[in-house]
């Protein structure tokens, strides 16, 4: 190849290219310079690790780290299991299909702010769902539903936002297989569930697999549903994160994003494996 | 008693009747082909007897037990797919094996099984590859691999071969006619390909608008087509129509047509007037004879050669092991009365 060949395939790349470098690596490279005691907004920046040890040895935030996975894996899972009897139920057009799909699809249009907003207005203390509760007699007065203490609204929420997006992946993988391949195994004497199991699953394995590792790693990352709805006797990473930084200590703000960050990987990848072990199970 | 019997089928999507009011009796260990073109409703009928579709009317009956509302997973049938189905991300032992974990067979049975059906498609080299990684031939193998180690009662086959060149078919064929005599199955083929239909069957079942047309050996159904659209879809035909004006005690009756007068050896309703004749190209002996016609089309076919003749404003067809014959030439032949069918009206 010639330099000018080199030099074309190059100026191609630089928009994509040059963004992720730009743009994702900066910001990469800063959290981790800053968690090492670099670009210190205040005082003198030099190498230390005591950011990351004090850090590290505070409850908090373990209880963070904890709670944030708590959060990420059970909003991906819940997501994905919700999802998918969707996409196979909407796999083949019926009247009505499209419609029911579109509203379905409805919550990625609606931002987590305003659902939350929306969800604290059904279950506060004078709220549509105590109202119900007592109007119907199963509740003698009403309940403190808010900021329950284990995070079942920020999961609620969690699951009720990122539930299209899976629905979105799942149906267009699900939509990949042939009806023949389904109909096959049938004819094999493969009931509902074997069929999910040994055929549907393993062949949106990929799909299944995108949507949890992108739901879990924003909702690991959760800060509106935490702040609005979430228990007030912890934080997810993200609230820590943000609350380092307003008492003006970026350097611990940024061990926990880069923290965050290696969760995000780590935990994406064992999500990864861990579905394609469940799923595949044992070759014989 | 049969091994399947179908009572009075019907079914219909949306107003259009697919199947109406079809019976037949499949006898054990018969190889059945339902024959027809595109839209006659033999892969409606498959789907019925697999249970992929519930009937509209009727019922169906494998070894005497009522099976019309028995879903797929739970018949004893196993369907052979046109597209072969097999399970992408599994290897050939493990599409080979999966009805048979499904149905909980014991490792010991499943291996055995599979063992022998392998040695018999010759699959042994190809258990580890994916499907992707084989030829259509072989993909084709493992299907009828797949359903073969189910032991069914009965082996159903959705045009299986439609998807695989002329020369692998015909070996394709052999292969699943060899099979089904050896496990002595009971089969049910559907095919538009009446040459497959007739080099495999023991029985033709020839569909038309969702009836039965007729049901025949494939030398019947070749030799004595009852009616116009049976003689036109199996294999080539020569159709006239005619007045019948005398007939000798030979039991011969003379049909007047544009081609003169034709003979033939078959009844004819002694009310008939006006019948329709049909005679196969290949029956037509050239020399001597009382028709004539002028050769407007000559193609080569390698075993014979076929003639479009015209005479009187009308085109008939010869097949002859002759192929001296060139376009334009005069030339003269017979049918003998035997071989002039006499057909019944459609419908």
């Amino acid at each position: 190849m010639t330099m000018r060949n080199w030099i074309q395939i190059f100026a191609l790349l630089m928009p994509g290219l040059g963004l992720i470098l730009v743009l994702i690596g900066s910001v990469v490279y800063i959290a981790i310079a800053q968690s090492f005691g670099y670009y210190a907004l205040l005082g003198e920046s030099a190498f230390s690790t005591e950011f990351w040890s004090e850090v590290f040895s505070r409850k908090i935030f373990s209880r963070a780290v904890r709670y944030s996975i708590y959060i990420g894996f059970w909003s991906a899972v819940l997501s994905v299991a919700l999802a998918y009897p969707l996409a196979i139920w909407l796999r083949k057009p019926f009247p009505g299909s499209i419609g029911l799909g579109a509203l379905l699809k409805a919550p990625l249009l609606v931002h987590g702010l305003v659902a939350a907003f929306l969800y604290i207005n059904v279950i506060s203390y004078n709220g549509l769902l105590n109202q119900t509760m007592q109007g119907i007699g199963i509740w003698a007065e009403p309940r403190r539903l808010q900021n329950d203490s284990n995070a079942f609204g920020v999961l609620l929420l969690q699951v009720w936002k990122n539930m299209p997006f899976a629905l979105l992946v799942l149906t267009g993988s699900v939509q990949g297989i042939s009806d023949d391949v389904l109909d096959a195994a049938r004819d094999l004497g493969a009931g509902p569930w074997a069929r999910f199991r040994k055929i549907i699953a393993p062949l949106t394995m990929s799909g299944m697999q995108a949507a949890m590792v992108i739901i879990f790693i924003g909702a690991l990352a959760d800060f509106t549903f935490q702040t609005t709805v979430g228990p007030t006797n912890r934080q997810s990473m993200a609230q820590l994160m943000v609350s380092f930084k307003s008492r003006g200590d970026w350097h611990s703000a940024a061990v926990v994003g880069v923290s965050l960050m290696i969760i995000a990987l780590l935990g994406s990848a064992l999500l990864a494996l861990l579905t394609r072990t469940v799923m595949r199970g044992s070759p014989r | 008693m049969a091994a399947i019997g179908i009572r009075n089928l019907s079914k219909s999507f949306d107003g259009f009747q697919a199947l109406s009011k079809f019976s037949l009796d499949v006898q054990q260990g018969e190889f059945l082909t339902l024959l027809g073109p595109s839209g006659c409703g033999k892969t409606t009928l498959l789907k019925i007897i697999s249970g992929f579709l519930e009937p509209s009317t009727g019922s169906i009956s494998i070894g005497g037990e009522d099976i019309t509302r028995v879903p797929p997973e739970n018949r004893d049938t196993a369907l052979c797919f046109q597209s072969y189905a097999l399970f992408p991300h599994l290897n050939v032992l493990q599409n080979l094996e999966f009805g048979l974990k499904q149905k909980r067979v014991s490792r010991d049975q499943r291996d055995a099984r599979v063992s022998e059906v392998a040695a018999k498609l010759g699959l042994e080299t190809q258990l580890s590859k994916l499907p992707n990684q084989l030829s259509g031939g072989q993909q084709q193998r493992v299907s009828l691999g797949r359903a073969l180690v189910m032991r069914p009662s009965v082996i159903l086959f959705d045009e299986p071969l439609s998807n695989l060149d002329a020369k692998l078919r015909d070996q394709v064929r052999v292969e699943i006619r060899r099979i089904q005599q050896d496990y002595s199955l009971t089969a049910i083929y559907v095919t538009h390909d009446q040459s497959e239909a007739l080099a495999m069957s023991d029985r033709i079942v020839v569909l038309n608008d969702g009836k039965i047309v007729q049901v025949d050996t494939p030398e019947q159904l070749y030799a004595q087509p009852k009616t116009r659209f049976v003689a036109d879809f199996i294999g080539g035909a020569n159709l006239i129509t005619g007045r019948v004006c005398s007939q000798t005690k030979e039991n011969l009756t003379s049909v007047e047509t544009l081609m003169g007068q034709i003979q033939t050896s078959h009844r004819i309703n002694k009310s008939s007037e006006n019948v329709e004749l049909c005679w196969r190209p290949e029956r037509a002996q050239i020399g001597k004879g009382p028709y004539c016609g002028t050769i407007v089309h000559r193609a080569f076919q390698g075993q014979f050669t076929d003639l479009i003749l015209e005479e009187n404003d009308m085109i008939f067809r010869i097949q002859t092991n002759n192929d001296r014959f060139r376009v334009g030439e005069v030339i003269t032949f017979s049918i003998l009365p035997d071989d002039v069918v006499v057909l019944e009206a459609d419908g």
